[in-house]
């Protein structure tokens, strides 16, 4: 009898005690955004992320376990300004009964990048501002401690580290981007990603292509690109991991055409991390590797 | 139901709606126009936007299905007047549109990202997580009935002009004859192509639509070529396609609209080698 009750009482608080013992499963979107939460939630969350490095949030196809991540987690964090497309009515749907929040909600309104005719568009590639970037970590830290009210000194502690890094990295990328001759401040992408890495930092930026990776260029834009090289004596342009090379050879082969020369500069990474042991598989790479990689060549 | 009920069954009844009218684009050799107005559907949407200033659905849903039924007006101008083949039709026309779509894009909207993908495709694996209120219960995902819907309208279309659908996609000068307006029912089915494609890209992704609306249809060609049982037979092998094609997914953890599509194909060859005693 005794022994029975001890079972009741223990099957009652059994559930409870491994619940506890169980870290909450977070789910990211974007590798970038799973960076940010592994740096604020450590090992006190279990994460998963549902575009891995590489993956253009663009070409994500998702499989049946993306569903039951996101339908087993506590907390679900996207990027957020349309980044995810029309994952957005899921999220919206879904924060009806689950946490669900994008990490660049609390950032000014006034701070985001639209265009002027398309009011309320946001560019939504607000991670190449390391300093906007680092405010976005404040809804990761506020989401987690609501999950986990316990640990919420352990998040403060280590999103104020993260952050004091991040603030180091911007005023670092500031001068480095310095060094580089003012004439010579030009980044030529493919996609119009970097409009935030050029306001925060001092470089004009050309971008080939629209914002939209499935836009195509146009003839006019690879002579007005051309022009700009030629005039400005720009040495190098720049494509990313996530698009195409081909518009290279085009701009190439119109400034050789015109008695000037221009390399590629290296590879940049945009809209993902770099793959695991590339160096640029955190956030903090992935910056340094480009501002490396620009300086270098513009230098 | 549980999340792999709810996604069969968005799958069958995208499928089963695209069997209908895939049956009579096979008929009028007009297969690829589903994959035609998948990338047509650029020019309405931008369009759309450009109007409003805003990628709601509503009017993403509005502008795309304008664009379907104008792909099937100009293909059908084409190749009535022009006298061009229906393929040439076709392939001139949605390149054309999706053009005017890229066109208007770099001239106006260059900043917004608004490529199909983005604003009108869906993805069939997260159906269950978009469910719909009724009061205060939640009756399933938004694209389970959103298909049944344009499940029902096509059934009733088809049921309704079912005599004058049939002689003119098989005869349209014996039609004519028998005083059918021809003209008339060729767009009745143009717009219902257009509201399903349109429909079922946005709830399942475009591979998936333009796979259910050639494949079933053309597996039950092999098998059959009257019309009842062809319609029958698509619709069955749609169900099937769904059915396996969510398991094979799951098996191998792989994009669900592929492990359908994948099924399909399957489908299709194997109805390649059933005896010809057994077809009717």
């Amino acid at each position: 009898m005794r022994s029975q009750l001890f079972v009741t009482i223990l099957s009652i608080f059994l559930p409870l005690f491994s619940a506890a013992a169980e870290p909450p499963r977070v789910v990211a979107t974007t590798s970038i955004v799973a960076d940010l939460v592994r740096n604020v939630g450590g090992d006190l969350v279990q994460l998963t992320s549902l575009m891995g490095p590489g993956i253009d949030p663009h070409l994500y196809r998702a499989t049946p376990s993306d569903l039951e991540a996101l339908r087993s987690a506590d907390l679900i964090l996207y990027s957020g300004l349309h980044l995810e497309g029309k994952m957005q009515d899921i999220f919206d749907k879904l924060s009806r009964s689950k946490n669900v929040a994008a990490v660049t909600s609390n950032l000014p309104r006034e701070q985001l990048r639209t265009p002027p005719e398309f009011e309320g568009n946001f560019d939504p590639h607000v991670w190449f501002d390391v300093q906007l970037w680092s405010q976005c970590a404040a809804v990761v830290r506020d989401k987690l401690s609501e999950l986990l009210p316990s640990a919420h000194s352990t998040f403060q502690q280590r999103h104020d580290e993260y952050v004091s890094r991040l603030i180091k990295l911007h005023q670092d990328i500031k001068q480095r981007i310095q060094t580089i001759p003012a004439a010579r401040r030009l980044l030529i992408t493919a996609h119009d990603a970097f409009g935030y890495f050029g306001r925060a930092y001092g470089l004009e930026v050309v971008g080939l292509q629209g914002i939209s990776t499935a836009t195509e260029y146009g003839l006019r834009d690879v002579s007005r690109v051309v022009d700009i090289i030629v005039s400005s004596k720009v040495p190098a342009i720049f494509v990313e991991s996530s698009v195409s090379r081909k518009f290279v050879t085009a701009i190439q082969e119109g400034v050789a055409a015109r008695g000037h020369s221009v390399v590629v500069g290296g590879e940049l990474y945009s809209d993902a991390l770099g793959a695991e042991g590339s160096g640029a598989d955190n956030y903090i790479g992935t910056i340094e590797h480009n501002v490396r990689v620009i300086v270098e060549a513009l230098s | 139901m549980s999340d792999a009920t709810w996604i069969i069954a968005t799958g069958a009844l995208a499928g089963i709606s695209c069997a209908l009218v895939g049956t009579f684009l096979v008929l009028r050799r007009l297969s690829m126009l589903g994959d035609a107005i998948s990338h047509s559907v650029l020019a309405g949407l931008v369009s759309g936007f450009l109007l409003t200033g805003s990628r709601s659905l509503p009017i993403m849903f509005i502008g795309a299905i304008a664009v379907g039924i104008l792909t099937a007006f100009i293909t059908n101008l084409l190749h009535e007047r022009g006298k061009l083949q229906q393929d040439a039709s076709i392939g001139i026309t949605f390149t054309w549109l999706f053009a005017l779509g890229v066109i208007l894009i770099s001239a106006f909207a260059g900043q917004v990202d608004l490529d199909q993908d983005c604003v009108l495709f869906g993805e069939i694996a997260f159906t269950p997580l978009d469910t719909v209120m009724f009061g205060n219960t939640d009756i399933g995902p938004r694209a389970f009935w959103t298909l049944l819907l344009v499940l029902s309208v096509n059934l009733l279309t088809i049921g309704a002009g079912y005599r004058q659908l049939k002689v003119c996609s098989f005869d349209p000068t014996l039609a004519r004859s028998l005083g059918v307006k021809v003209t008339f029912w060729h767009y009745v089915l143009m717009t219902l192509v257009s509201l399903t494609t349109v429909a079922a890209f946005e709830a399942v992704g475009s591979i998936l639509v333009v796979a259910l609306l050639v494949v079933p249809a053309n597996a039950a060609f092999l098998l059959t070529h009257r019309l009842g049982n062809m319609l029958a037979i698509a619709s069955l092998i749609a169900v099937i396609a769904s059915f396996s094609g969510y398991h094979l997914a799951v098996h191998f953890d792989a994009s669900i609209s592929a492990g359908m599509a994948l099924s399909a194909g399957l489908l299709l060859a194997l109805s390649l080698f059933v005896p010809r005693g057994l077809r009717s």
